[in-house]
């Protein structure tokens, strides 16, 4: 059928050429007409039900007053320019790396004016929509700072050097400004911003947990490849939830009372056991990249006299790391998901500032506005994710080489 | 060709490969003693015994099945009961989200644009929202919001539905337990003879080229025998229909089958969420056919439906197998969200044992060994499943 279609003349956007598609992708034969009416009078009937609810029954208010609490949780107020900083920082990255290794389509810019649209009529307010505002012009001046630069430029290869090294720094120096000079103790961190700690840290911890165990269960050395083999199987067959039991009643008593590691708050311990979990399946991701490398590139390696350490690190890696850059993004989407788990905790994240939010007197039976709106903000930045992901597999030509 | 590097000295020991082998294994080995030494001395300083679990366990369960659970009953009896009621969720689950999934699947590769558009929007959507929000959703916004049990809905004085969950007719057994055995017994004859019929019929539809019918005709003789047999053993078992009765100025479901709000929000949130992974495999494994096979089932005049069901999926199938399993096995592990919304399955029973108990440790010893066992269970049916479609004729 596609090979039908192809082999016409590109038609003129036409009210003819409109009937035309229509005809051969909605209504060619009975059972697809039928089909296609019946699914449109469920999508109308679908819609206008969003629609109403969306703009005539929900009642928004519950959202516009628990902004601060969805935002961090019990974070104290006067330490809240801790986090200003960060957001800048990132702003900055993102305006630079967009305009460093990609450029924004048509697509992007509508995206983008919906976000900015959407996040200064309902997210931000006063103060906080005046910071955030220079965050985005930050990004924004960033962005066109690359444009402009000369194509071939001699900065260009620094400039790529030094905005991975800012999106490696970025996440210690955030950790680093909240707790400083007496910041804000892990246990009062909330909201949103405590789903995103817990992903990245889980992230950042994990990856490098995962990518040694890979190498573990790959080595030929049975003492370091059974137990990296036990390690993964035992922690992929318990569901996330029992290992954050752990976190909670078990693992202090296994802690060991060297640099006040056998008295870790809740937060930290959640972290470790996220990064834990993750590390076992980012292993099985890096070992499919591991795997899939034909053994000539190790063997070339050795050829010309690199050793094993060499081989590995300058050889092997970069190039398994690469493929599989596509499922590591996948498995943190998965892990971003996956930190609402920490209601079982007591901690007030996203989701439990929203179970907070609707609980309250005021805004009785206000469950569905709270829910669709956190599933929201989740889905948002899991939706940008995958299509960063799906992004990246293109333009790394993974699978086509 | 003789001598390709020069004969210098031979490598001393720690320089040699062997002895950096051993070395690494040597300084491996230390390290993990070291650290299984230190948990086991801190293991011995706790209460390791699972003797708390044989007591009385102290409240009731809401959900039951196969089980007639009472709070004087061991915790042992409770956990038991929440393993049950993980089973029946997962096994509904599967089966729906399969379904679901399948389903959706092919309607992403329709022809027909809406069709297609609906199902990748379906899998966008669902896939990038946490399951744990979707499972609240289900609950909170829709099976709790449903009318109270005094304006519940009535259909035909058979099924209700309120906010205290859906109430079904359901067989009952009647009089001895042997007999419905034995009923049971001549039920599993009927099957095995239908689906040996069946085959035959199969068998000799593709030597002959003539219909014969296979599956009416074994589904026929399945009837059959079972009927017979059930008038024979004098009516084992009838349908139960659920009544509405009222106590004082309490309402209940009586009889029947009630699946309880908790039970249906968990399984509709673990169906769509696991369904829009299926999705998705079913598509990849679709697109992996070469199109040829899609090609010659048009050209040799297969409807659309026939081509799907008869040429395109049995060797989809093939491919989607391991990815499937893969997503079971996260269906029963997610089926532990359970403990946010109270369904009684075995891990948040568990957690309700440690608060009233104590003794993390060993109890998470156990709940970590039944969820391997439960891993094990689904991946050895579905290895199964797997050498006979692969081996199976097409």
């Amino acid at each position: 059928m596609a090979a039908h279609t192809a082999t016409r003349p590109p038609a003129p956007r036409t009210v003819a050429y409109a009937r035309r598609w229509a005809h051969q992708n909605l209504f060619n034969g009975v059972g697809n007409t039928v089909l296609t009416v019946g699914v449109s009078a469920l999508l109308v009937f679908l819609v206008f039900q969003l629609l109403s609810f969306v703009l005539t029954s929900a009642e928004w208010d519950v959202i516009q007053t628990n902004r601060r609490l969805l935002a961090v949780g019990r974070f104290p107020q006067a330490e809240e320019w801790r986090l200003w900083p960060p957001i800048w920082t990132l702003g900055a990255l993102i305006g630079l790396s967009y305009g460093h290794w990609s450029r924004i389509d048509r697509l992007g810019y509508a995206v983008l004016a919906v976000v900015l649209v959407f996040s200064f009529t309902v997210l931000f307010e006063g103060q906080n929509a005046l910071l955030m505002a220079l965050a985005v012009l930050i990004g924004a001046s960033g962005y066109v700072a690359m444009r402009v630069m000369p194509e071939g430029s001699s900065l260009e290869p620094k400039v790529g050097r030094a905005l991975i090294a800012g999106w490696l720094l970025l996440l210690p120096l955030t950790v680093l400004l909240l707790l400083v000079a007496d910041g804000v103790r892990t246990t009062l961190w909330g909201g949103i911003f405590l789903n995103v700690m817990l992903a990245t840290v889980g992230i950042a911890l994990g990856f490098p947990v995962g990518v040694l165990m890979a190498l573990g269960r790959t080595s030929s050395l049975p003492v370091i490849r059974i137990p990296a083999t036990l390690y993964i199987e035992l922690v992929r067959a318990g569901p996330l939830i029992a290992w954050l039991f752990l976190a909670r009643f078990v693992l202090l008593d296994f802690m060991p009372p060297i640099l006040a590691l056998d008295q870790l708050d809740i937060v930290v311990r959640a972290m470790l056991v996220l990064a834990g979990f993750t590390g076992a399946y980012v292993a099985e991701i890096v070992r499919g990249g591991l795997q899939g490398l034909p053994r000539g590139q190790s063997e070339a390696a050795q050829a010309v006299g690199l050793n094993s350490f060499q081989t590995m690190t300058l050889i092997v890696l970069p190039q398994a790391l690469r493929n599989v850059i596509p499922a590591l993004v996948g498995q943190f989407i998965s892990l971003w998901k996956d930190t609402t788990l920490v209601f079982g905790l007591g901690l007030v994240d996203l989701l439990g500032a929203g179970e907070a939010a609707y609980a309250q007197l005021d805004f009785i039976g206000t469950q569905a506005e709270v829910l669709v709106f956190v599933a929201l903000m989740f889905w948002s930045i899991a939706f940008a994710m995958s299509r960063l992901s799906a992004r990246l597999e293109t333009r790394l030509g993974i699978g086509e080489r | 060709m003789t001598s390709l590097a020069p004969p210098g000295p031979r490598p001393t020991f720690w320089r040699s490969q062997r002895g950096r082998r051993f070395v690494y294994q040597a300084i491996a080995t230390a390290g993990l003693l070291l650290l299984l030494a230190w948990f086991v001395s801190r293991a011995l300083t706790l209460d390791l015994s699972l003797d708390f679990m044989e007591q009385r366990t102290g409240f009731a369960i809401s959900n039951q099945w196969l089980t007639d659970f009472s709070s004087d009953d061991s915790r042992w009896m409770a956990y038991a009961t929440g393993v049950f009621n993980t089973v029946r969720l997962a096994v509904v689950g599967i089966l729906l989200a399969t379904l679901l999934g399948v389903v959706m699947g092919v309607a992403r590769l329709s022809g027909n644009w809406l069709v297609a558009k609906i199902a990748t929007v379906y899998v966008e959507t669902i896939r990038n929202t946490p399951l744990l929000v979707q499972i609240v959703f289900w609950y909170t916004v829709v099976f709790l919001e449903l009318p109270r049990i005094s304006r519940g809905v009535d259909l035909l004085d058979t099924i209700f539905i309120s906010n205290r969950g859906l109430a079904l007719p359901w067989p009952q057994e009647r009089g001895a337990g042997t007999l419905l055995l034995i009923w049971l017994a001549i039920a599993a004859v009927a099957a095995v003879t239908a689906w040996w019929i069946r085959r035959r019929r199969l068998i000799e539809e593709s030597e002959t080229g003539r219909t014969r019918h296979p599956n009416a005709v074994a589904a026929g003789v399945f009837l059959l025998i079972s009927a017979v047999g059930y008038l024979a053993t004098g009516l084992p078992f009838g349908i139960d229909v659920p009544e509405l009765v009222t106590i004082g100025n309490t309402q209940s479901y009586d009889g029947g089958i009630t699946i309880t709000p908790e039970f249906a929000a968990l399984l509709v949130a673990l169906v769509v969420y696991t369904g829009s992974f299926i999705t998705e495999i079913v598509r990849g494994s679709i697109q992996a056919l070469p199109r040829g096979q899609g090609e010659a089932a048009a050209a040799l005049g297969l409807t659309s439906y026939q081509r799907m069901t008869l040429v395109i999926l049995p060797q989809a199938l093939r491919t989607m197998i391991p990815a499937v399993t893969n997503q079971y096995l996260n269906l029963t592990k997610n089926s532990s969200l359970a403990v946010a919304i109270g369904y009684s399955e075995f891990f948040s029973l568990s957690q309700t044992i440690v608060n009233n108990a104590g003794h993390a440790v060993p109890l998470f010893t156990v709940i970590i060994l039944t969820y391997m066992a439960l891993n094990l269970v689904i991946s050895a049916i579905m290895n199964w499943f797997n050498r006979r479609v692969q081996l199976a004729r097409i």
